[in-house]
């Protein structure tokens, strides 16, 4: 039994880095060439076919760029902090429902999961400016330590209509009970409130104050080269991804397929995940490169003013609603 | 009261006593009068001219052989009643080696004469008596000699490489933060550099803020990152060789400044270029000018986070940049002017590419109205911040569209009426509030009147007409000042001609001196953030300011 | 200089491993931005849509010297300036590429003459320069050729850099400074002296 388990953890464990290494390379490219066409120019066309191997080529390079310690940084602080941020992402592939019953473990505690282990990527980032010792890095660490904690908030409550609608936190008994209608269709105000925190949790912009690139050098990671560089890269799309499966999962469906009489490819669920899954990060990377940037105070204003209130008029909403439709 | 010139002079004769007293042709030398007055009456000069609301427009210094000039233009936002005001400072035989001795400093009425006279401290040895910090200002602080003086005969910097490896020791400290006069140090604060090297500074720029927590208490703009010994490169060259100069110093809004020295030669030498010159010219100036704003557009949207309108104003500017090398040859540092006409008659293929060019451009900048103006980001970001009143505009001396975008309608192609701009019709746009919101209307406005100008000049282009004039050998003696409108502002020149080949003297005022100089009143009190979009509001180009 | 040892020729031929990562370098060259003067201006249009440097991989422009591996020297060097740009310099992590965009960057372009006093007369005389690319600005279509030039060269591993400047006796410097000697206020202010009258010919 218990080498049984052993070997499950070693092979999911495997596939999980072997996806989340395909899926980072495929969208960084993705990333290059959506904002390359949105920016009127054609992005990485010349390393492999369509430029495909643009981001293994970043990769190999990084792999084999020197490592800088600044002098006075936290040594052990400063290594750390690259794992920190990369490794929870990870981990959340856990919970992620595939199909009907097949997931990797289904826990009963579902995203809260994914939204604990993301607070540790959390720590790492504010970390990484802390220790590298760099006026440029505090000040991005201080405002991801700001930005983070605000909006932690509206990112759980929109969901809560959505775990009372379907009254379980698995994800897959809320994939389950979207059976009828997806849940974007009640709940669209808690789906955008969610894209919106999901944003500002990865640090993405029109929220990306904390690495600001015209204002803070490159901020909370103005002292890391090569790999470890290249961890928080990693780490900041592995988050969008994650953002986005579970967006999907609590909010079109998951692997269901659409309800419409002509689709009945019902056994396409993990095809139907990964596009849907897609088609929001592709949403995410338009608006990153649409909109100009959010000052602190003005993020953490549209937090705390906006979107919580919004959440909680939501969470109201819904509980309101469900009394009235049960009688 | 509103003074004319008259009332001045007359001010000048009855309080003050001047030691000179000169009118001079405006047409020819760009000034009204000149007045000579002693030492101990510049300050009171300069008070009477702040109250009857004349702004310092350039204050230099020449060296004569016996003698020191210190001069002083004044000029006033509502007419052009450029007036010159000098101080002869004898020459110090005990200080430094021919080096000026110790005048008094007005900075604390005109504040933009805090930049001015360090300048003149650090290039003649002038010291003056009051300054709150009279430090080097565009070369490094331990650098020992005086540049401009004539007795200074080069000192060549990196010509090999031990000299060169030198230099890095010797300016190494540079970087160390030292506390700024202005600002006193408490507890939890600190200072950030800004540069020199950082993605928004526009150039090598370097801002010292010095913050509590990520709130600004006050910055201080470092500069000559960018020094390129222009005025002193100019000494040597003879007239003609000093188009390319021109070209280099404001790269983006290059066609300006070529006019500039047009009209400085053509005024002072009395010459008047064909009709179809002057067309040329205002037509290439204007979409040199619609270029320099697309640019600015473009990294000031980047600053502010949004990355892709950079892109679309490039692509704009691109276009513009295709008609432009028709007609020069080039894409960026022109020198397309000569005196009396230009280097080479435009080909027949330019007047309708312009014509293709502006309604592509016209259905642009609506979409520009829509996607930024418009948006709500957009405006929380920039509405209400780094406010520039009236009165700071005017101790300041800014020019050009961040002085229009506090309320005050001052532009030379209206004031002086120069070339073929009083029978054109456009506007001057303005804006009432003076903050980073109002600047960026201002200069959209400013591209769409640009494109009426353009329209207007291409139905009027005159069919034929000579480009190219016999001019005289030598620049007549005397002193000219000639100023005209970049899409920074004044641009102006002061010009000493001894009737030689070289200029005897060629002072340089360039706009974003005197408008970055204003930085340090807007930006207290708001974030890092802020202080970035701020500057990007200014519009400043580093070698203007550095020369 | 010696010459690159070929693989030995077999039934089967595989890359080096060298050889996979220089081509991986070359294709992933990551620019410091770090524009100075005019040159910076046609960086930016290098970048932008009409002549995209992403195409090359060479897009992405880190404002980190941590996090660049080439460092586009476009402008004028002043010698304020020469310490940020040593110091810029070493804290970008091996291996580190060098471009001189443009006169100045080269040898001092335009602004070097004799009795300058103000710039470095080229980018080489501090930090090693593996390619130079000379205009007054160059156009962005000899940015792009420079930067193919750089994957070049990183592709057949030739980038050991050392301080060899590449202008080294200049006869401009020998040559004396030509400026004027003052001139006397006094006599730069007296009036013209009045046409003489033609003296009327002796009979």
């Amino acid at each position: 039994m218990i080498l049984n388990e052993i070997l499950k953890i070693i092979l999911y464990g495997t596939l999980v880095i072997l996806f989340v290494s395909v899926n980072a390379l495929f969208l960084v490219w993705m990333e290059r060439r959506v904002s390359a066409r949105i920016q009127l120019r054609r992005g990485p066309i010349h390393v492999g076919w369509q430029g495909l191997l643009q981001t293994v080529a970043d990769a190999i390079k990084l792999l084999t760029k020197e490592l800088v310690t600044p002098s006075h940084a936290d040594k052990f602080l400063y290594w750390l902090a690259p794992v920190l941020v990369f490794a929870p992402a990870v981990a959340a592939f856990l919970i992620l429902p595939l199909a009907d019953h097949v997931v990797i473990r289904d826990l009963n505690i579902g995203f809260l999961f994914v939204f604990s282990l993301t607070n540790v990527s959390f720590i790492g980032i504010f970390i990484a400016g802390w220790s590298s010792n760099s006026k440029y890095a505090l000040l991005g660490s201080m405002r991801a330590v700001a930005q983070n904690i605000s909006y932690e908030i509206p990112l759980l409550l929109s969901t809560m209509g959505v775990v009372m609608m379907s009254e379980t936190l698995k994800l897959s008994g809320i994939v389950s009970a979207q059976a009828t209608t997806w849940f974007v269709f009640p709940q669209f105000l808690a789906f955008v409130i969610f894209i919106i925190s999901a944003l500002a949790e990865a640090n993405r912009a029109p929220f990306d104050i904390p690495e600001a690139e015209s204002e803070l050098v490159a901020g909370f990671h103005t002292e890391y080269s090569g790999m470890r560089f290249a961890l928080f890269f990693l780490g900041e799309y592995t988050a969008v991804f994650i953002s986005s499966a579970i967006a999907a999962a609590l909010f079109l469906g998951g692997w269901r397929e659409p309800a419409v009489p002509w689709i009945s490819l019902a056994n396409l669920g993990p095809l139907w995940y990964l596009l849907k899954t897609y088609a929001i990060v592709f949403v995410v990377m338009w608006i990153r490169w649409t909109f100009p940037r959010l000052r602190s105070d003005q993020l953490m204003a549209l937090a705390w003013k906006v979107l919580i209130p919004l959440a909680l008029l939501n969470v109201f909403f819904t509980a309101l609603m469900m009394q009235v439709f049960e009688k | 009261m509103i003074a004319t010139e008259k009332d001045m002079k007359d001010w000048l004769i009855e309080v003050i006593k001047p030691e000179e007293m000169n009118d001079r042709d405006f047409l020819k030398t760009g000034v009204f009068f000149e007045a000579v007055v002693p030492k101990n009456k510049i300050v009171e000069v300069a008070r009477e001219f702040l109250t009857q609301g004349y702004f310092l427009e350039s204050l230099t210094a020449v060296d004569f052989a016996e003698c020191f000039e210190i001069v002083y233009h004044f000029n006033r936002w509502d007419l052009p009643k450029r007036a010159c005001v000098k101080v002869v400072a004898a020459k110090e035989t005990n200080g430094i080696d021919g080096g000026a001795g110790v005048m008094p400093t007005i900075s604390s009425i005109y504040q933009s004469a805090d930049w001015f006279e360090r300048e003149i401290f650090e290039f003649f040895g002038a010291r003056f008596d009051g300054h709150p910090n009279l430090k080097r200002l565009l070369l490094p602080e331990n650098y020992r000699s005086f540049p401009l003086l004539k007795s200074f005969k080069g000192e060549a910097a990196g010509s090999d490489v031990t000299q060169s490896l030198e230099l890095i020791k010797e300016y190494a400290h540079e970087f160390e933060v030292k506390t700024p006069h202005s600002i006193t140090k408490k507890e939890n604060d600190y200072y950030l550099n800004l540069g020199p090297q950082h993605p928004s500074t526009h150039g090598v720029l370097r801002v010292l803020l010095h913050l509590s927590g990520e709130r600004v208490l006050g910055a201080e703009p470092i500069i000559g990152y960018s020094h390129r010994h222009h005025e002193k490169m100019m000494e040597i060259q003879n007239y003609l060789a000093c188009w390319p100069n021109f070209g280099r110093l404001d790269y983006v809004g290059a066609m300006s400044y070529n006019f500039g020295y047009a009209r400085l030669i053509e005024r002072a030498m009395g010459l008047t270029p064909s009709p179809r010159v002057e067309h040329i010219r205002v037509l290439t100036s204007e979409l040199n000018h619609i270029a320099s704003h697309l640019l600015w557009m473009g990294t000031f949207l980047l600053d502010l986070g949004a990355f892709t309108p950079f892109f679309y104003c490039f692509d704009d500017r691109e276009n513009i940049l295709d008609i432009l090398e028709m007609a020069t040859g080039e894409r960026l540092t022109y020198d397309y002017f000569r005196f009396g006409g230009l280097d080479r008659d435009i080909p027949t293929e330019i007047i309708p590419a312009v014509k293709k060019f502006i309604p592509g451009f016209k259905k642009r900048l609506k979409d520009y109205h829509t996607l930024v103006t418009k948006n709500p980001i957009f405006e929380q970001r920039t509405k209400g911040l780094g406010i520039l009143t009236k009165e700071n505009a005017l101790k300041f001396g800014v020019t050009g569209p961040t002085l229009r975008a506090s309320g005050v309608a001052m532009d030379l192609r209206r004031q002086e009426s120069y070339s073929i701009y009083p029978e054109l019709d456009f506007n001057i746009p303005t804006a009432t509030d003076g903050d980073v919101f109002s600047r960026y209307l201002v200069r959209v406005r400013e591209m769409e009147e640009s494109l009426k100008i353009i329209q207007q000049v291409c139905e009027r282009m005159p069919a034929s007409g000579e480009v190219k004039m016999k001019v005289p050998k030598n620049v007549p003696k005397g002193e000219y000042y000639s100023a005209v409108e970049s899409a920074r502002g004044s641009f102006g020149i002061y010009l000493v001609s001894d009737g030689t080949l070289n200029p005897y003297r060629i002072k340089l005022r360039t706009p974003s001196f005197s408008n970055l100089s204003a930085l340090k009143t807007m930006v207290p009190g708001c974030l890092v953030s802020d202080v970035i979009a701020i500057l990007g509001s200014i519009d400043i180009v580093l070698p203007e300011i550095d020369r | 200089m010696a010459h690159p040892v070929s693989p030995a020729p077999g039934l089967v031929n595989l890359f080096r491993v060298e050889d996979v990562i220089n081509m991986a370098r070359a294709n992933s060259l990551w620019p410091l931005t770090f524009g100075l003067a005019c040159c910076a201006i046609e960086l930016m249009a290098g970048g932008a849509a009409r002549f995209d440097l992403d195409r090359f991989g060479a897009g992405v422009f880190r404002p980190s010297p941590r996090q660049a591996d080439l460092m586009i020297v476009a402008g004028t060097i002043s010698r304020k300036m020469v310490p940020c740009i040593k110091t810029l310099y070493d804290q970008m992590p091996a291996p580190k590429y060098v471009i001189a965009l443009g006169g100045c960057a080269t040898a001092g372009g335009p602004f070097k003459y004799p009795g300058q006093y103000g710039i470095l007369e080229g980018l080489d005389k501090i930090i090693p320069v593996h390619v130079y690319i000379p205009g007054c600005p160059p156009r962005p279509e000899a940015l792009i050729a420079g930067i193919l030039e750089l994957q070049k060269l990183i592709k057949a591993g030739k980038t050991e850099g050392s301080l060899s400047p590449a202008v080294v006796n200049d006869s401009q410097n020998n040559r004396p400074a030509e400026y004027k000697n003052a001139i006397s206020r006094a006599e730069f202010r007296k009036p013209p002296a009045p046409p003489v009258a033609p003296v009327a010919p002796q009979a």
